[in-house]
């Protein structure tokens, strides 16, 4: 289960996350993360309250990354927890997504 | 006395296929590891590897809408835990599926195939062999 907050800062529309992205939750984070990056030219996913992700959080994740560019949006995945992190490199999405260690703004 | 620790040592469980079970499941490993592993890390990368097998069953393997579609044993010895999960879905074997490619870009990247690598990245020592209608995994995690 998680639960989503949005709020625009300095420039960057950044969507909060908070909760388990597991199989269960995984459509309603593309959801909310497709919507985002189809309405605005930056956006940052902020994961430090996500707890846990699978592989159906990470591919909610890679939807919404390919969705943001096919609109030709900004979209980084920010601040993970080290747990978090780590599902996403041995994934080796850390390749392909933009995964800061904190907010760019 | 020694009943009692060799209770606390082991969990099993069983999930209908319906990915709402996820909860339950997060639930046993949680109880388990508060007495097995103090290590969070350990809980954490349980429930991520039973999940993308449960997962998969139950979105591919058939078990969507099955009654105890999945039986799971956990056991602590040694410097590890034993794991079985045990599914009534077609015959899958996760140990020879193919890699997915986790060099390619984005846009050559197809979705699926990296839940059952995650669970080899994790677990050790994976032994699958079909069983009359059953899949049984066998793997197990270092603590």
């Amino acid at each position: 289960m998680i639960q989503v907050t949005q709020e625009t800062r300095s420039g960057w529309y950044v969507v909060a996350v908070r909760g388990r992205a597991d199989a269960e939750a995984a459509d309603e984070l593309e959801g909310a993360l497709r919507a985002a990056v189809e309405a605005h030219p930056k956006v940052a996913a902020d994961f430090a309250a996500l707890d846990y992700i699978s592989s159906a959080g990470l591919r909610a994740v890679l939807q919404a990354a390919r969705a943001a560019q096919t609109a030709k949006a900004e979209f980084a995945v920010c601040s993970p927890s080290a747990r978090v992190k780590k599902v996403f490199d041995m994934s080796g999405l850390h390749h392909v997504l933009q995964i800061y260690g904190e907010l760019p703004c | 006395m020694w009943h009692n620790r060799a209770i606390l040592s082991e969990a099993t469980f069983i999930l209908n296929g319906n990915l709402t079970e996820l909860h339950r499941l997060s639930a046993e490993i949680a109880r388990f590891c508060q007495d097995q592993c103090p290590d969070n890390d350990v809980a954490f990368d349980l429930n991520l590897a039973l999940e993308e097998l449960f997962t998969n069953t139950v979105r591919h393997g058939g078990c969507e809408g099955m009654a105890d579609a999945v039986h799971i044993r956990l056991e602590r010895a040694g410097n590890g835990v034993l794991v079985e999960f045990c599914d009534r879905g077609s015959a899958f074997d996760p140990v020879s599926a193919p890699e997915p490619d986790l060099e390619a870009p984005l846009e050559g990247r197809r979705p699926g195939g990296l839940g059952i690598h995650l669970v080899r990245k994790i677990m050790s020592d994976l032994h699958y062999r079909r069983s009359g209608e059953w899949n049984r995994i066998t793997m197990r995690i270092p603590i």
